[in-house]
């Protein structure tokens, strides 16, 4: 047996995948970052009943639109207070549990439903791989905030009508990508092997192609997470997401925009943080896609 | 403060884009740049029913009375003088020498093709109410004309100073709705030279304007563009590209009076905000059909902060189910609710509800006053499901009786009279949540009697059951704001209208 004390052998080993991968997320700027905003936005989200320094839904007319500190205001509301004269920052911090909400239950629903059905086409193939691709040419010829627009407009905008038309709607990416990795990982030899040892189906897509396809996947869901999150915010923002007074980034941008000319703020707040939410989602997606499949890299 | 080098640039840019703007606004040219929000359908004012078509309709066309905004009193405007011949004819001695527009002659030939026009259901006039009243007309002579009423209505003077405008027979009979859209004629003072419609409306001084209440028309010419958002109207009117801006929101108004280069003017409308409930519980068992919790939704409203703080400017809290300067509308004979959110909750309690209840809560506009009603809600244990739904379909789920609450408002068609709004909603039309005999009753007398006195009485009965029964939740009215260059003079009337011939330049 090799001994693994040998200083010789140590050289020609070299460092783990493990080792490797830890490396290159260090490396990776874009990633850090991403994960970090995310991350921070997560927690802020969870423990928002704590952070938000007043009740979100707390009116007080006669506070209405006051300035937030670096434009003249008061600590007791550091954001300024919106056209009801509720806590601004309080409603930003809430915000982002219904953002994050929409955009990890969307991206989960829609993943589900891609995932299955391209993993599926891939690996069957034939009538299969033939419906399958005949549905994503049908999804993909629908405009999706035109339909978007119009379920809502039919059912009546609520946080449930909202994920869940977004996560009817944007499986496309999940099924065509899942479907291709599929095609390729199917007819690696290891996949032979286990069907020739007789491993059942569900055996062979569980244990040989999904872990070989996990990488992709996970690409994709950031991708589709930032995609929900954008469109909640522009149906919010036509009056047809979320509705008040449930606080959404969408909605406050839409509120203040009609004062737009005189309190600038009341639009730029909830627009940077939704920018800077999509933003990291998408440079982890980026970061993770660099990280995990380095082959994989134009 | 950081709004005053952030709005000169916003100037500034738009300085920049205006200078590729078409016309030019000024007292050197002359004309008066005025911007309109809504889409105008039709200028034809007989099919069309917006704001918009009746400032134009005032500008263009005449009546044949004319109601002063000030005093409020009847004068003659294309008749010289009217009488009540019975109870359903009225006669009218027409003015001589008056001419249309297009050189046609005016007299008793108009009136006639006009009013029985109009009143033919056929030709399918926009806002029936405004003229189903009128059987047909008979001309007389050439400047005697009889108008027969369908009933007895005492509110006929009101509409005939209102909605109802003269119209030139041989021009109307020839060119039709459509094309009295296209190429308006009247008497009026100002003469339509071209329309872009929806978009552009170009009107000049009429000349030989007869000697009308309406006064002589000093500027001359008005350009009125379509804007509809309220940011890009200020931002031209900054730029001097426009002149003249109206409803603008108070907020904006706000700020805008603080900027000393416009004069913002306040007016209070008719419109009157409330909440309608399903007293009548039509659309099935509901909480509302119960007097204590609407009584909780009359006590959960801070009508003082919602007028102080969102409406502002001329706003006032309502009580009653009209406006109080309509006659019949008795502003004692209401039962005032004074914001109390304990009496509310302990209302709710006792009507079953200790923990409150949920509820959809409808509203069509003004989502910022909507929303701040259902943080009232709330605040007392009502829960709501906020929708927000464009008015034509809010209008048919509520003919339908789906609407268990909802955010209403009200103008009146700036109709002097009580019947144009407490009659509308309390004679078991299809509106109508509350289906109460009594009220229809009183109120049938109230509508068609002659004697003013027997109208205040039986007005009075059924204000006093409305409120007293807590039916709606009257909150507040509604105020508009006109903001306008220093070179402008010009006073606002409370009824909503431009008037432009009041208008000059300074």
């Amino acid at each position: 047996m090799t001994d693994m004390t040998d200083p010789l052998m140590q050289d020609v080993q070299g460092p783990s995948p493990r080792d490797l991968l830890k490396r290159r997320v260090k490396g990776h700027l874009g990633l850090l970052t991403g994960v970090g905003i995310v991350g921070l936005l997560v927690l802020v989200a969870i423990f928002a009943p704590l952070l938000a320094p007043h009740d979100p839904y707390a009116q007080s007319l006669m506070t209405r639109m006051e300035p937030p500190v670096f434009l003249g205001g008061d600590w007791e509301h550091p954001l300024g207070t919106d056209h009801l004269g509720r806590d601004y920052l309080s409603r930003l911090i809430y915000g982002a549990r219904v953002s994050l909400l929409i955009g990890a239950v969307a991206a989960l629903i829609s993943g589900v439903i891609g995932t299955a059905m391209g993993v599926a086409a891939g690996y069957f193939g034939g009538k299969v791989d033939a419906v399958v691709t005949f549905l994503i040419n049908v999804r993909l010829a629908m405009p999706v905030v035109l339909v978007a627009l119009a379920v809502v407009a039919i059912l009546g905008g609520s946080l449930t009508v909202v994920i869940g038309v977004l996560g009817l709607l944007l499986w496309d990416r999940f099924a065509v990508v899942m479907r291709a990795s599929t095609l390729q990982v199917a007819r690696r030899d290891y996949v032979a092997a286990a069907r020739s040892i007789g491993a059942s189906t569900p055996r062979i897509l569980l244990t040989e192609i999904m872990p070989n396809i996990v990488n992709n996947l996970i690409v994709i869901v950031t991708l589709e997470m930032a995609h929900a999150i954008l469109l909640e915010a522009a149906l919010s923002f036509l009056g047809l997401g979320v509705q008040p007074p449930t606080p959404s980034w969408g909605l406050m941008v839409s509120e203040g925009k009609n004062m737009m000319l005189f309190e600038p703020w009341l639009v730029l707040i909830p627009g940077i943080v939704l920018f800077l939410l999509v933003l990291a989602i998408n440079l982890m997606g980026d970061g993770l896609r660099d990280v995990t499949a380095p082959e994989n890299r134009s | 403060m950081m709004i005053n080098p952030l709005l000169k640039t916003t100037a500034l840019v738009a300085v920049a884009a205006a200078a590729a703007a078409p016309a030019f606004a000024d007292k050197a040219s002359n004309t008066l740049n005025v911007a309109f929000t809504k889409e105008l359908e039709n200028v034809d004012s007989y099919f069309n029913s917006s704001r918009e078509g009746v400032v134009l309709q005032r500008a263009v066309w005449d009546g044949l009375i004319y109601r002063d905004p000030e005093t409020n009193e009847y004068v003659g405007n294309l008749a010289e003088s009217w009488e009540w011949i019975d109870d359903t004819t009225l006669e009218f001695k027409l003015r001589e020498g008056v001419t249309f527009h297009n050189g046609e002659p005016f007299n008793a030939d108009d009136v006639v093709y006009t009013v029985n026009f109009v009143a033919d259901e056929q030709n399918g006039v926009k806002t029936q109410r405004n003229v189903n009243w009128m059987e047909s007309a008979e001309k007389i002579d050439d400047y005697t004309v009889r108008i027969h009423l369908k009933d007895k209505f005492p509110a006929a003077i009101e509409f005939l100073s209102g909605p109802v405008s003269m119209y030139p027979n041989e021009y109307y009979a020839e060119a039709g709705p459509s094309g009295m859209g296209l190429k308006p004629v009247g008497t009026g003072p100002y003469k339509v030279t071209d329309v872009t419609p929806g978009q552009h409306f170009v009107l000049e001084k009429n000349e030989n304007y007869h000697d009308s209440p309406k006064g002589q028309p000093e500027i001359e010419n008005i350009d009125i563009r379509t804007i509809p958002d309220v940011n890009t109207q200020m931002a031209e009117l900054f730029s001097g590209s426009l002149d003249l801006i109206w409803q603008v929101p108070a907020d904006q108004a706000e700020k805008l009076a603080t900027m000393d280069q416009f004069t913002v003017a306040n007016e209070s409308t008719m419109r009157v905000g409330y909440l309608q409930m399903d007293a009548a519980g039509r659309s099935g068992e509901n909480p509302f059909t119960d007097k204590k919790v609407r009584e909780a939704v009359n006590y959960a409203i801070n009508r003082q902060e919602l007028v102080d703080a969102l409406l502002k400017g001329k706003s006032r809290e309502i009580y009653t189910p009209c406006f109080p300067s309509q006659f019949g509308c008795e502003e004692d004979a209401a039962t005032t609710y004074e914001y109390d959110p304990e009496k509310a909750k302990e209302l709710l309690a006792e009507a079953g509800y200790p923990d409150g209840f949920s509820t959809p809560f409808y509203a069509y506009r003004d989502r910022q006053y909507a929303e701040a009603i259902v943080s009232y809600l709330n605040a007392v244990g009502i829960d709501t499901d906020f929708k927000m739904l464009q008015y034509s379909a809010l209008r048919e789920l509520n003919m339908d009786g789906e609407v268990p609450i909802s955010f209403q408002t009200w103008g009146s068609y700036s109709i002097n009279d009580a019947s144009a709004m407490v009659s509308q909603f309390f004679k078991h039309g299809s509106l109508d949540n509350t289906r109460d005999d009594q009220v229809l009753e009183w109120l049938d007398v109230a509508d068609s009697s002659t004697d003013p006195q027997e109208r205040i009485e039986y007005y009075t009965k059924a204000i006093e059951r409305i409120t007293e029964e807590a039916f709606w939740a009257p909150m507040f009215s509604y105020n508009t704001n006109y903001v306008f260059t220093d070179e402008v003079a010009y006073e606002p009337t409370p009824d909503e209208v431009l008037r432009f011939t009041d208008m000059s330049w300074n």
